[in-house]
Parts: C-alpha cells; sequence; structure tokens
C-alpha cells in the first residue's frame, strides 16, 4: 500500500538507525518527548526504541486524550447515563476509565444504556432515531477530534434536534506541553510532534518551543520510519545548533493547517479558563466548551453533573509517566495490580497510553533493559 | 460486572488501534457523495463503508482519498496517499 509499505521498510529502518547513531555524540544522553499516543502506540508496536541507541531516550507525552481524562469528568459522564431516558454515547476506551465508583462500562452493567459509538455522527443519528429519548455525546480529543465534534453539533442545530447534547471534555495541545516545558522535573531535548493535530492545527502553534524555549520539534507521521525520520531531523537541528519547527509529515500536514475546521471550532466552542488533566492539574486555557450560541446543547448545563474534583488512586502514577518522569513499568502497580484487563490508571486503558502500549508490546524490552 | 470481566481494549475498539481515541486517520475513498446532506459514503482499506462528514474539504467527488478521523474527512489525499488539499 502506497504510503504504508515503504515506511515499513527493514532495510530504509536500518538505514535510518544507522543514521541516528552517526548523529549522536557519545556521552551525551538524549531525551525526546513523543507527544502523541499514537506515536507511543507505533513506537512499541513495530519496535522503534530497539533500533535506537542507548543514549537516545523517548519519553511519552501526554497526547493520548483518554489518559488525561480526570476521575470526576468520568464520574459526571456517569451521572448523566443514570439520568432517565439518556442514552449516552461514547467512544469504546472511553468506556473502561475508572471513575471514583467504577467505569462507563460497569454503569452499563448496572442498567445505565450506554452506548459506543465510532464519531460524533453515529451519536446524533441515535437521537434522531430516538425522538422520545435524550441522547449525550461524551465528546474526548484533542483538536483533531474536535472539529467533527463541533460539525455534529452544527448538524444538530440545522436539524432542530433538541434531543442531543454533548458533554465537552476536548482539551488542546498547546497548554500541556507549556506545562511540562516549565516542569522543573523534566529535561527535554526534543519534541516529536503530532502528526493528525497538526493536520487541523498546522505546524505554526508549535513555534513557541523552539522560539521561547529553545527546543527543536519535528512533526512526525505514525509509522515507524516517520518517527525515525522525525528523531534524524531533531539530532541533526542539534548537531548544526538549528533550533525549529521541521514537518517531518508534509504529506498529511501543511503549514497552516485545516483552515475550515479551525473556524468551525472557533464558532462552536470556546476556551474553559482552566481544565483538569490527570497527572498533570490544572492548566490554563487548556479545556473547551461549548460556545454561548451552542450553550443549549451542552450537557452539564442540560443535566445536574457533581462537578467534584476526585484524587487519583494513590496507588497510581499515571501523573508521573505522563509528564515522562518514570517509564510505565517503573510505576508501583505495571503489569500487577495494574493491567489492560484491571486497569487503575488510564494510561492503561487506551491502547495509544503508554502502560497499555509497552504491556502489550513492550516485554522484550523490558527484558533487555532489566538484563 | 467484575473487572476482571471487563474486556480487553482490543476487544472494546474491534482492532488493537482506536482510531477514534487515538490522534489518527484512515485513508478512505469516496464511493457516494450526497451534496446536500454534506456527507459522504467511503469505503476503508479494510472494504468497510461508513458515512462520512465532508464539511472540511472542498469539492468532493467518488474516487477521491480522503484521511477520517471520527467520521470526519479532515484532509484530501493524492492518487499516491499525500496530502492534495485541505
Amino acid at each position: 500500500m502506497k504510503f504504508v509499505d515503504e515506511f515499513r521498510d527493514a532495510e530504509l529502518g536500518r538505514a535510518l538507525a544507522g543514521e541516528i547513531l552517526s548523529l549522536v555524540e557519545p556521552g551525551r544522553h538524549y531525551k525526546f518527548m513523543e507527544v502523541c499516543g499514537g506515536h507511543t502506540h507505533s513506537i512499541y508496536k513495530y519496535g522503534v526504541d530497539d533500533l535506537l541507541p542507548a543514549n537516545v531516550e523517548l519519553v511519552h507525552g501526554p497526547g493520548c486524550p483518554v489518559c488525561v481524562i480526570p476521575m470526576g469528568r468520568v464520574d459526571d459522564g456517569i451521572a448523566i447515563a443514570h439520568n432517565d431516558g439518556v442514552i449516552f454515547t461514547c467512544f469504546g476506551d472511553m468506556m473502561r476509565v475508572p471513575g471514583s465508583e467504577g467505569s462507563l462500562l460497569e454503569a452499563k452493567a448496572a442498567g445505565a444504556d450506554i452506548r459506543m459509538v465510532y464519531s460524533p455522527l453515529d451519536a446524533l443519528r441515535i437521537a434522531r432515531e430516538n425522538p422520545d429519548r435524550e441522547v449525550v455525546f461524551f465528546a474526548i480529543g484533542f483538536e483533531t477530534t474536535a472539529p467533527s465534534t463541533a460539525l455534529t453539533l452544527k448538524r444538530a442545530r440545522m436539524e432542530k434536534l433538541e434531543n442531543f447534547s454533548v458533554m465537552c471534555s476536548h482539551v488542546t495541545i498547546v497548554p500541556p506541553l507549556k506545562a511540562l516545558l516549565e516542569s522543573p522535573d523534566l529535561r527535554l531535548d526534543g519534541f516529536i510532534g503530532p502528526g493528525h493535530v497538526s493536520t487541523i492545527v498546522g505546524a505554526r502553534p508549535f513555534e513557541f518551543i523552539p522560539a521561547d524555549y529553545g527546543k527543536p520539534v519535528a512533526i512526525a507521521g505514525f509509522e515507524p520510519l516517520d518517527i525515525l525520520q522525525a528523531i534524524v531531523m531533531i539530532l541533526k537541528q542539534l548537531e548544526e545548533g538549528r533550533c525549529e519547527v521541521e514537518n517531518e509529515y508534509k504529506r498529511v500536514v501543511p503549514y497552516e493547517g485545516n483552515l475550515k475546521a479551525l473556524e468551525v471550532m472557533g464558532e462552536v466552542f470556546e476556551l474553559r479558563p482552566h481544565f483538569e488533566w490527570r497527572g498533570l492539574g490544572f492548566i490554563s486555557h487548556s479545556g473547551l466548551k461549548l460556545s454561548a450560541a451552542y450553550a443549549d446543547l451542552d450537557a452539564e448545563l442540560r443535566f445536574n453533573v457533581p462537578g467534584v474534583r476526585v484524587a487519583d488512586p494513590k496507588a497510581c502514577q499515571c501523573g508521573e509517566v505522563l509528564k515522562g518522569v518514570i517509564k510505565p513499568w517503573e510505576c508501583k502497580v505495571f503489569g500487577t495490580g495494574c493491567t489492560p484487563e484491571r486497569p487503575i490508571g488510564t494510561c492503561m486503558v487506551s491502547s495509544e497510553g503508554a502502560c497499555a502500549a509497552y504491556y502489550n508490546y513492550g516485554r522484550f524490552a523490558r527484558e533487555r533493559e532489566v538484563v | 460486572m467484575s473487572a476482571a470481566s471487563l474486556p480487553a481494549p482490543d476487544t472494546v475498539c474491534g482492532s488493537t488501534h482506536c482510531i477514534t481515541c487515538g490522534d489518527d486517520g484512515e485513508p478512505m475513498v469516496v464511493l457516494k457523495v450526497d451534496d446536500e446532506l454534506g456527507l459522504a459514503v467511503c469505503g476503508g482499506d479494510d472494504g468497510e463503508r461508513s458515512t462520512v462528514e465532508i464539511a472540511l474539504i472542498d469539492l468532493v467527488s467518488p474516487g477521491d482519498r480522503l484521511l477520517v478521523h471520527a467520521g470526519t474527512a479532515i484532509a484530501r489525499l493524492d492518487a499516491e496517499g499525500a496530502i492534495a488539499q485541505t
């Protein structure tokens, strides 16, 4: 398949690994953060980290939209789902995220009408088919997914569907990156920028990273050679003393992003003053809510929600994993108390979560490092 | 339901990689366009068909390749799979 097979070519991968080896300075330790959960998944699935020299470390960032949802938001969703006549819809992985008293999947087992959808359009169809029921869509995701929710809300408005509403938990990518860059316990040498988020927002929003913090960025696709090439680009910047945003994923990411998507997001959403991120705490202007023009479709205004902040379980170290301070396997409960089948923390829930990705694909690497 | 009986992520999302939860896009081919509704029926490489929102892309026609995320086309791909226009 064009643009898939050649980006998984083993020979080219070995050539890029050789180039990486030639670019690293002996004795220097490099820490690069891959921002996106999709990258984390690919790195473990294809063993990209096995091709890297020992002094190049990949740190897994907060780019999994499921992993950053705090327990209190899950509780809010479950509270809405328990209202009489409500059909609560959400993406698959979100159903397994633990709240303080269980997950949406457990609420479904207890009788709430909670349904998995693949897109907000599916939720809208359910609303159309059930005019006597209230249908709520639990919207999560970064800027990649937010336009889809925005267009669905516009469609609901156009169709005058009054039984549809959205619990908006969309987040934006730049504020958490700023928070991480300000974090005293994290030293990074560069960023592998998110691929499809950048299809929407473009490359421009990441320019503050080299400009204000002096760190190189390479926006990358999701195939193994994309990620290796992005590492080459970052290492070359460091070697040549350059510091800028480069775009390895030009075949899909335009510099300006998708202007229509940005316009529709601007119409339907507005920034929350602050939003809680699991493990990272409250970050200013990092979450989206429905704009005043769409407030009548806001599920949090239509239904009573507890809105109570719930502390993460004490045993869970998702926060440190999300900040890249510890590796997944260094968490006290990784693979023992916390597994994909019985997750304690959200990083073990989503297949894009660093812990689940590592649990599913990383055993060989772990054994190698232990040895 | 006990925690032990919860399905693993791959059985929830139908694959080992949840395209809607991750920052992922799926290349799809446009099979049919409804200009009035602003929707298209698209087929994926796996043969599965789905309805796709096409409001973010100009002038969509059958045969076009689109990058689809969460039911919405976010970019047009050319015949080679690279971005053609947004």
